[in-house]
């Protein structure tokens, strides 16, 4: 039971890593808490249905599709409104992304309804057993490929000019633009990126849980959780962090009743927050 | 500044000529109003003025709602010692939280209370004994008839209201006021400069609760029924940014002003289209921010021009 609820949340832990990465990278490279970064993971969750619902296309091969669509709606956000505010308080920039929060869950009640969706795939039973313990089939492809897609993140922050240049405007802004960086572009970039992995979450998540306008906000707060336990910015404190948050949920499970288990995800937020607010590998920045 | 008191006092006399002028509908209207420009008022404390975006406010709303209901339903207190405990329950939570979480600055703290909120409010939910978990819980209500009812509540939110505005007023007239600012500013010099920023801080946020504490326990007494989903919903709260982004943070008659013009929003637009009620909001929300993140207040306290509503691509603003 114990074994099976660690190796449940081991398996699960690389999603949020891919949630916390996206999350992360804003508040890093532009100090903006994105409130609606959950709202991004559902929409990727919805396309993906919709794509299964309509034309029968499998949740992993629309990743690449619903990450195209994503990546285009943030960046026209980011370069067309967020960027005339995004060098002004927090209080503004959060305020903001809670506004378009709300108004992409109002969209999405209106499109798919308040019922809960989910796909269910044909082979979504296939597993085998290591030892007493079961692995499904799906949720292993899940595990892999957001470990791909987590890996193809930091190779791109390490090894591509875009990256380097995102890379560069969250160490110095002012010095990024003085060699000639577009900075507004490469926020545009940054918030286009965020969201792109966030709905390449929410397709990973469309055949193993189900999703409702609602689910944004919870989301976040994982999201949240993640970056903070990795520390800002990090691709592997990411990895780490959602590793550590999908074994605190499922082990929680074991020994705490499930009415608990929300309160549990919150509890670790403040905790963290008040005795590790530098995240658990202590570094900030890449 | 004596055709200011002239303006004050006709709106005064409106306000209490109100109620027996208009029908039920609009004397729930305004008091909601008022309502709302009390928690914004009471967020200002600690936003606006100290400049901790304090997301997770509500807490001490839906706490003051529940120890009233409770203290009322299942130990029989009557309605004006439960809305002192109220109170003190407010500005308890928010001392203790405060000793936690104003050490955290910016989104960490903004994040942390939003936290602690949820936190609070999956706690009620489950201590089902007491509270009534989801259920909710039933209040008794006020004895009399619902016009007299009405007009009870419209002057209880209108005093509080009034009490708020001369307390903020006063504060941002004295010592702990100039404090609150020059944490704002820059909280290392403030420390510097000799300013006890934790206590000042504490105080900022406990001010704030003891307000949003005793607005709960009015709405619960008003409302006679609540749950947690309800009265620890994180909207509010960014109702109330909205309210302040409005009307202007940082001042006086800011939330007031704000509250006016979203309830007055709301009821021209939402009413009309229901399903499009929260996505208007959220586009009231990205069009505020985008082009009047000042508030409206600034255009006349200092004379901006209409150019000046268009922001900033760099004000480094406060953090």
């Amino acid at each position: 039971m114990l074994l099976q609820a660690v190796v449940n949340g081991l398996l699960f832990g690389a999603v949020y890593a891919t949630i916390g990465i996206g999350f992360s990278l804003v508040w890093g490279v532009m100090n903006i808490i994105n409130i609606a970064h959950g709202s991004f993971i559902m929409v990727g969750a919805y396309l993906s249905y919709t794509l299964y619902a309509v034309a029968g296309v499998d949740p992993f091969l629309s990743i690449p599709v619903v990450m195209t669509v994503l990546f285009v709606m943030a960046y026209v956000i980011q370069r067309f409104m967020l960027n005339r505010v995004v060098r002004s308080s927090v209080f503004i920039t959060l305020t903001f992304t809670f506004g378009l929060q709300i108004l992409i869950a109002n969209v999405c009640l209106l499109i798919w309804s308040a019922d809960y969706r989910s796909v269910k795939l044909p082979y979504s039973s296939a597993g085998f057993q290591i030892g007493g313990v079961v692995i499904p089939l799906v949720r292993l492809a899940i595990f892999a490929v957001a470990l791909i897609l987590t890996g193809l993140f930091y190779l791109f922050m390490r090894r591509t000019k875009t990256g380097i240049a995102i890379n560069a405007t969250a160490l110095n802004f002012e010095g990024a633009k003085t060699v000639g960086i577009d900075v507004y572009n490469i926020y545009a970039i940054t918030f286009g990126v965020s969201a792109a992995l966030a709905g390449a979450a929410g397709c990973l998540i469309s055949p193993i849980m189900s999703i409702n306008p609602f689910v944004g906000g919870p989301m976040v707060a994982k999201a949240f959780v993640i970056a903070i336990l990795g520390g800002l910015g990090s691709t592997i404190g990411a990895l780490v962090g959602g590793m550590v948050l999908g074994l605190v949920e499922t082990v929680g499970t074991v020994f705490i009743p499930s009415s608990y288990q929300e309160l549990l995800g919150f509890s670790v937020l403040v905790l963290v927050l008040v005795f590790r607010p530098q995240g658990l590998l202590g570094k900030r920045f890449y | 500044m004596r055709s200011k008191a002239i303006v004050l006092g006709i709106l005064a006399a409106l306000c209490i000529a109100a109620p027996f002028l208009l029908t039920g509908f609009w004397v729930r209207l305004i008091t909601f109003t008022f309502m709302f420009a009390v928690l914004a008022s009471a967020l200002n404390i600690i936003a606006g003025f100290t400049g901790y975006a304090a997301f997770g406010n509500m807490v001490f709303f839906g706490l003051g709602a529940y120890t009233t209901a409770v203290l009322m339903t299942r130990v029989g207190f009557s309605y004006p010692p439960a809305l002192l405990c109220s109170a003190a329950v407010a500005v308890a939570v928010a001392i203790v939280l405060g000793m936690l979480l104003l050490r955290l600055k910016g989104h960490y703290f903004a994040l942390g209370t939003l936290g602690a909120a949820e936190a609070v409010k999956y706690i009620v939910e489950n201590m089902t004994r007491i509270t009534g978990g989801g259920q909710g819980i039933t209040v008794p209500p006020l004895r009399g008839n619902p016009a007299t009812i009405n007009t009870f509540f419209y002057f209880m939110m209108f005093g509080l209201l009034i009490i708020i505005l001369v307390v903020v007023w006063r504060v941002s007239k004295n010592r702990l006021g100039y404090a609150f600012k020059a944490i704002r500013a820059n909280e290392e010099a403030a420390g510097v400069m000799g300013i006890d920023t934790t206590r000042y801080k504490i105080t900022a946020w406990a001010l704030s609760a003891l307000f949003t504490g005793i607005t709960g326990s009015v709405y619960a007494y008003w409302f006679t029924y609540i749950d947690a989903p309800t009265v620890f919903d994180v909207m509010w709260v960014v109702k109330m940014f909205v309210i302040l982004l409005i009307g202007g943070a940082g001042t006086v008659w800011g939330p007031v002003i704000g509250a006016f013009i979203l309830e007055t929003i709301s009821e021209l637009v939402w009413s009309r289209f229901i399903n499009l009620h929260l996505g208007i909001l959220g586009l009231i929300i990205i069009l505020v921010v985008l082009f009047m993140p000042r508030g409206i207040i600034s255009l006349v306290s200092q004379g901006r021009g209409i150019k000046d509503l268009i922001p900033i691509r760099r004000s480094g603003a406060q953090r």
